[in-house]
């Protein structure tokens, strides 16, 4: 089965760097969208149908926090997992984003398995 | 806070983002490259217990290696813009590993990196931390000040 995935990070090259890693570890992808912050990413979702979200945290305007609010205050959106990806790895933090609604964390540098294993847990995908 | 503790946390966080995010194997520590070296330095601030700043100066052969190993793309076919773009992610990478090996149970925020359009000679303050690594194709260099005031206000929490 194929999945949907929208990417939300400022940096281009963070989310070139994070569709190419879910494709090179094997995990696949019928669509992946890219969202610069995190209103960007709310407006696709408006016309675009995902099965997971990773975002960063740090975002101009609508930051990963605040994407994880709306996501969880639209009765639409709230059941689509989103999972964090960040530099931050301080359990104070990770607690937060969690408590937020986040389903998943993944902790910057990371390998393109450790993403994947995320992913497939987040969305519930048997193991291999 | 020891000298030594931070400085195992900055060695630790540059081959950790190397080998994980840009496949690259840190060659061993080295001497910081001459002033006269062609190197992108990039800057930012962090808040936290204790706030600071971070710089990292990679030499330009360095930084456009790296970024066409992040992007899978050809080093030749770079445009400037891909190679800071690149430049600013591994800053935030390893600033951000580093912190988080040093405050695991505390809270810190990291500001938005900046490329340093006129780098100083030489990177340090004399109380900065400081590793330099080989990466190949040019040296990395990688500092830290804690509990500094001397960061710009307006760097701090752009993103």
């Amino acid at each position: 089965m194929a999945y949907r995935v929208l990417i939300a990070d400022d940096s281009p090259a963070m989310r070139s760097f994070v569709r190419r890693t879910i494709e090179l570890s094997g995990f696949e992808l019928s669509a992946c969208f890219e969202a610069g912050d995190g209103a960007q990413a709310l407006a696709l979702l408006r016309s675009e149908w995902v099965d997971a979200i990773l975002t960063d945290i740090n975002m101009p305007g609508v930051d990963g926090e605040e994407l994880l609010r709306r996501l969880a205050a639209d009765d639409l959106l709230r059941n689509i997992p989103a999972i964090v990806i960040s530099t931050d790895a301080t359990e104070n933090r990770i607690a937060r984003l969690l408590a937020l609604g986040a389903r998943g964390y993944v902790t910057k540098p990371f390998r393109p398995e450790t993403l994947r294993a995320e992913l497939e847990r987040t969305l519930g995908v048997p193991c291999d | 806070m020891t000298e030594p503790t931070i400085r195992e946390a900055l060695a630790s966080a540059v081959a950790d983002v190397l080998e994980s995010m840009f496949f690259l194997e840190a060659l061993g520590e080295t001497a910081e490259p001459p002033p006269e070296t062609t190197t992108v330095t990039a800057r930012l601030s962090f808040d936290g217990d204790p706030p600071g700043c971070f710089h990292m100066r990679i030499a330009s052969p360095a930084a456009n290696t790296i970024a066409a190993d992040f992007l899978g793309e050809d080093a030749g076919s770079l445009t400037p813009q891909q190679t800071t773009d690149v430049t600013l992610e591994l800053a935030n990478m390893i600033c951000g590993a580093v912190l988080s090996r040093l405050e695991s149970s505390a809270t810190f925020r990291l500001g938005a990196p900046h490329i340093v359009e006129a780098p100083p000679a030489q990177l340090p303050p004399e109380e900065e931390t400081r590793y330099t690594v080989e990466t190949g194709n040019g040296t990395l260099t990688v500092s830290i000040q804690m509990e500094t005031r001397t960061c710009l206000a307006t760097e701090k929490f752009a993103s």
